[in-house]
């Protein structure tokens, strides 16, 4: 065994003690996991009550609905797509399931809508206190989602149009309609059963040492979550999607080289329509979490840095931009490190000026650690 | 941060260390201070009088900028509160998410005051708040003084026109009202009002007032429900040969909200004529003192409306009323 390292030209050669454990680390499938538990290691050492289970509870809490939006993003990006209309749909999606769910709204704010008077009055949506609301503005919702990826995957299958452009326009035009149809306005007064999806548990767990009336709430901590069991079947799915079966394969194949791929008798016009609609369907189970979160329907619920949370998750995860690399687990781990990132920022007693600054600083570190891996593994192939 | 700022914070301190709230009590306490940006100068100046009043009193200080996503300021609260924090001051983006926030805080057994911004629903938490409406009024009613010698001397009905602020922001809602009243009680004095939405971005009431006076270029009464958007009126009123001071022809008749140094600065050179105050510092001391005590008081879910009464100030009582402006002291220091 030796303990000097192979380097592809412009990486200088080293020889230490270590170096092939080093080596490994870089070069597995799981760096960004090894990554983002150093980072929260040393974290930790810094401020211990990181690893405290309110804390961790938190964290978790607020993987789940960028975690189901990043699936999406994933499945694109494989195919060597992008798409920067998943915050739009997420805002539009928000909206026609509030149209249909909410139970009262005011006309001082709603009243120049194009909906008002026919789908939105002061008595409510188009099912307001209707047993079925809940369920139909769910349908409602993800029916959006998928419009909205099916209209991405047509125009950009059918008509060769770049994602990124396609996308761009759907971003722009599903942006703008959300905002006209609410006046730019946040749809309220949703159901109870409805908002439970976004913060609700199905256990709670206490690490005290007894039981008793004096509890603080803040203390009871929710263990397994509507937003987790949601986000994690999401997950699975499409974990079981990509990697056994034969739709997946298909993916990974447009992504690596679409000629190459029609010529083996692939449907890539078909799988390219079916990627934007599953990250269509992935926007709107998110716009689904967020809004119950956020107890309405919003229509910049996706705008801001949104979108580049969800890119940044999904390619620091390991995603390749080039396509016909990724996985939904490392999609899993680069959306907690991303979570870590802002939480640990937060303990750091940073002024708000500097917070963006330090995260952008670790996030370009996180990604020059990923270019070497890749002049390491392409220096292996050589 | 500048002398005023600075100066204000001391005092604020003081106040804190010698009231209710005490040095012990601040000491090992630690305080979120949420907020949505720092783009007008009213927020940077509350921001500074809030953290710099805090770390004076000893009290960690945890800023959140939510940089005006709803989702993100929820997650950084849920954030400050897992890592124990002792109290919440929030500014949220609207009041809907205002709502929310302050349910998640008080569900958790955590105090939260909202400085400035209310929540849609003004029952729970510490709500510190201009009384919105009777400032507007004053502001609008000192231009509605000038409007009446205006039209002494024309003969002619005034058109006035409010850009108005995010109506999802309870604020919002209240100046426009404070508008309405001030100028529904003198129909004899005004035509219609044009309602121009600005959505508290200078780029939407920019698009929006460029296409209100091209569309009624008689417009001239002007009401805008925040300071921040006069150096957006100047930039369309000037070309159109309408940014003339007071007294001058052509003027148009100009109010604001806020009391901003900006506005100071355009009422001494007689482009403006007044605009409603609030007053930073007195709502960063309630908030603060309002948290503060409900820690030490142990009390984790406190609900009260703090109000800011607030006034006009006009050129007409700029010697008496200046000094008291934040935004002249901020100008004043400058």
């Amino acid at each position: 065994m030796t303990n000097s390292v192979s380097f592809p030209p412009g990486i200088a050669r080293f020889s230490l003690p270590g170096a092939q454990w080093t080596r490994r680390v870089l070069l597995s499938e799981y760096f960004v996991l090894y990554l983002t538990i150093a980072y929260f290691a040393v974290a930790a050492f810094f401020f211990p009550a990181l690893i405290e289970p309110r804390n961790i509870s938190n964290q978790l809490s607020n993987v789940w609905p960028l975690l189901a939006v990043a699936i999406g993003q994933t499945f694109v990006i494989i195919i060597a797509g992008i798409d920067l209309s998943l915050g739009a749909t997420m805002g539009l999606a928000s909206v026609a399931g509030a149209v249909v769910m909410t139970s009262a709204a005011d006309k001082l704010l709603l009243g120049g809508s194009p909906l008002w008077g026919w789908a939105l009055t002061e008595q409510g949506g188009l099912l307001a206190n209707h047993p079925w609301a809940v369920a139909v503005g769910i349908v409602a919702i993800l029916l959006a989602g998928v419009m909205v990826g099916l209209l991405n995957g047509v125009f950009i299958a059918r008509f060769k149009l770049p994602s990124f452009m396609m996308t761009l326009v759907t971003l722009m035009l599903f942006s703008s309609a959300a905002i006209w149809i609410t006046q730019s306005q946040n749809i309220v007064n949703l159901p109870d059963s409805f908002n439970r999806l976004g913060s609700g548990d199905l256990v709670s767990v206490y690490f005290g040492d007894k039981l008793t009336p004096e509890i603080k709430r803040r203390e009871i901590l929710p263990f397994v979550t509507y937003p987790m069991v949601i986000s994690l079947a999401l997950a699975i799915a499409a974990h079981l999607l990509l990697s056994r079966t034969v739709f997946g394969r298909q993916v990974y194949a447009v992504g690596n080289n679409p000629k190459a791929a029609e010529i083996s008798g692939i449907p890539v016009r078909r799988t390219i329509i079916l990627v934007f609609v599953i990250a269509g369907f992935c926007a709107a189970v998110a716009a689904i979490l967020y809004s119950a979160r956020l107890e309405g329907g919003r229509p910049t619920i996706g705008a801001g840095s949104a979108l580049l949370d969800i890119i940044g998750a999904t390619v620091i995860g390991g995603t390749s931009l080039a396509g016909g690399k990724g996985k939904i687990t490392w999609t899993f781990v680069g959306v907690l490190f991303f979570v870590l990132l802002s939480n640990t920022l937060n303990y750091m007693r940073l002024s708000a000026f500097h917070i963006d600054v330090v995260k952008g600083a670790i996030i370009l570190a996180a990604a020059l650690l990923d270019v070497l891996r890749a002049r390491l593994i392409a220096g292996d192939r050589r | 941060m500048n002398f005023t700022a600075k100066a204000a914070g001391m005092a604020l301190a003081a106040v804190i260390l010698a009231g209710s709230a005490g040095n012990a009590a601040a000491a090992g306490t630690t305080v979120c201070y949420a907020f949505q940006d720092l783009s007008t100068g009213f927020w940077v100046a509350g921001h500074s009088a809030i953290v710099e009043t805090l770390k004076a009193a000893g009290v960690e200080v945890v800023e959140l900028n939510g940089g005006h996503d709803a989702n993100r300021q929820l997650e950084q609260v849920k954030d400050c509160i897992a890592q124990g924090g002792d109290g919440i001051i929030l500014t949220a983006d609207d009041g809907d998410s205002g709502t929310v926030v302050v349910a998640e805080a008080q569900n958790s057994d955590v105090p939260i005051a909202t400085f400035n911004r209310p929540p849609s629903d003004m029952t729970k938490g510490i709500i510190v708040v201009a009384d919105n409406e009777a400032v507007a009024r004053a502001a609008v009613d000192a231009m509605v003084a000038e409007a009446t010698k205006k039209m002494a001397a024309t003969g002619k009905k005034l058109k006035p026109l409010i850009l108005m602020g995010d109506l999802g922001d309870p604020n919002a809602v209240q100046r426009r009202a404070g508008f309405m009243n001030s100028i529904g009680a003198h129909p004899d004095l005004f035509e219609a009002p044009v309602e121009v939405a600005t959505k508290w971005n200078a780029q939407v009431a920019l698009a929006g007032l460029e296409a209100a006076m091209t569309a009624d270029p008689s417009i001239d009464f002007l009401f805008t429900s925040s300071d921040f958007l006069f150096p957006t009126i100047k930039s369309v009123l000037e070309p159109l040969g309408k940014w003339k001071k007071a007294g001058e022809d052509g003027h148009v008749i100009l109010g604001g909200l806020d009391g901003d140094d900006g506005a100071c600065k355009l009422i001494q050179d007689g482009f403006v004529d007044s605009t409603g105050v609030q007053d930073v510092y007195l709502e960063a001391q309630l908030a603060l003192t309002g948290i503060m005590d409900a820690i030490k008081a142990g009390e984790t879910q406190p609900n009260a409306v703090k109000l800011d009464p607030g006034f006009a100030l006009s050129q007409a009582n700029y010697a008496e009323m200046g000094p008291k402006t934040w935004g002249c002291q901020v100008l004043a220091a400058k």
